[in-house]
């Protein structure tokens, strides 16, 4: 019994000491979020229809090549080393760390009613999903997230454009 | 004085019947070296990526977005993290046998909700194949709940075993 109540004990402790250091890193972490004022509040679309997608939704790589085929703004959360190297056609920087340099430059290509698609690097990546938050804080309502980002997008040879150096 | 057999596995120095041999202090070292490289692991693939966490918990059903998922989603790598050092270290290794128990019960229960999910849509027991969240990637269901098992198992041993050789002890000093 003495020795289940000490195993409690260190549970406890070690329970603790997880939340603190949980929550020090995410205050500090680039990818901080705030977990009472629920980021992904966001309504998910669950209907595989454009047209009904109202809130964030997340696609998949066909449905990625279906929306940037019909003419679906495309916008690349990444950094903009990343995007010269190479991105979706037509896709527009704006660098979720460096949104001051890119969004007003960025939103005067779009309107609120659009269906907006946003992707970054890779699936792990989460900064599509930050910006979409981000955009939908702004009045976009109407957001596609691409987790796959662009490793899925190259990896499966759809076409890639560079920039100009 | 009657002992359960717990009691009596400590106070024997570790040799209850016939399994006394799971409490050689090399072969704990070898569990909680096992279990430790697992959960580390696991822990530094999810930690700094709270939100894409958070999704795949909630791909389980079992929270729905919230604060206490994102709780969940902050501080459970850290968890997971603080167990396996502390397995390495030797400091506080019951404690964090203990929360690797709740956690591996925990997994096992909702991993195997999520399999008969699948086989509710037809899919065979054997070729349920879906990505964990656990830090390893895709892997087929009964791999997972097996390993879980395993895991579960160790932790298990580890918190019923006597304090061994390589354990770091804390005793109030008496005055």
């Amino acid at each position: 019994m003495k020795m289940l109540k000490n195993a409690m004990l260190q549970a406890i402790v070690i329970l603790a000491a997880a939340l603190v250091l949980g929550f020090t890193f995410n205050a500090l972490s680039r990818n901080r979020i705030n977990p009472f004022k629920n980021p992904a509040k966001v309504p998910v679309a669950v209907s595989s229809s454009q047209a009904a997608v109202e809130g964030i939704k997340i696609i998949t790589l066909e449905e990625a090549r279906q929306a940037v085929e019909s003419g679906v703004p495309v916008i690349d959360a990444r950094r903009k080393a990343e995007y010269d190297e190479g991105h979706i056609p037509k896709a527009m920087l704006l660098d979720y760390y460096d949104m001051g340099t890119y969004k007003d430059r960025v939103l005067a290509h779009l309107s609120d009613d659009q269906t907006i698609m946003v992707y970054c690097s890779e699936v792990s990546c989460e900064d599509s999903e930050l910006l979409a938050n981000e955009l939908y804080s702004l009045g976009f309502t109407k957001l596609l997230v691409f987790k796959g980002g662009f490793a899925e997008w190259s990896a499966a040879g759809l076409p890639v454009e560079r920039s100009a150096q | 004085m009657k002992m359960t057999w717990l009691q009596g596995a400590h106070l024997a120095g570790g040799r209850p019947g016939g399994v006394g041999w799971i409490y050689n202090p090399f072969l704990l070292l070898v569990f909680r070296l096992v279990l430790a490289a697992v959960f580390i692991y696991a822990a530094v693939h999810k930690i700094g990526r709270p939100l894409a966490f958070a999704d795949e918990i909630h791909t389980y059903g079992v929270v729905d977005y919230g604060p206490p998922l994102y709780v969940m989603a902050i501080a459970l790598p850290w968890l997971e993290l603080l167990c396996g050092l502390s397995l390495v270290t030797g400091v506080f290794v019951r404690g964090s046998a203990l929360v690797l128990l709740g956690l591996n019960a925990l997994f096992l229960v909702v991993i195997a909700r999520k399999t008969a999910g699948f086989m509710h849509i037809g899919t065979p027991f054997m070729k349920v194949y879906f990505d964990c969240g656990c830090g390893f990637g895709a892997t087929f269901a009964w791999k997972k709940l097996l390993e879980d098992a395993l895991y579960l198992i160790l932790a298990a041993v580890l918190m019923a075993a006597p304090l061994h050789r390589f354990t770091i002890r804390f005793r109030r000093r008496s005055s």
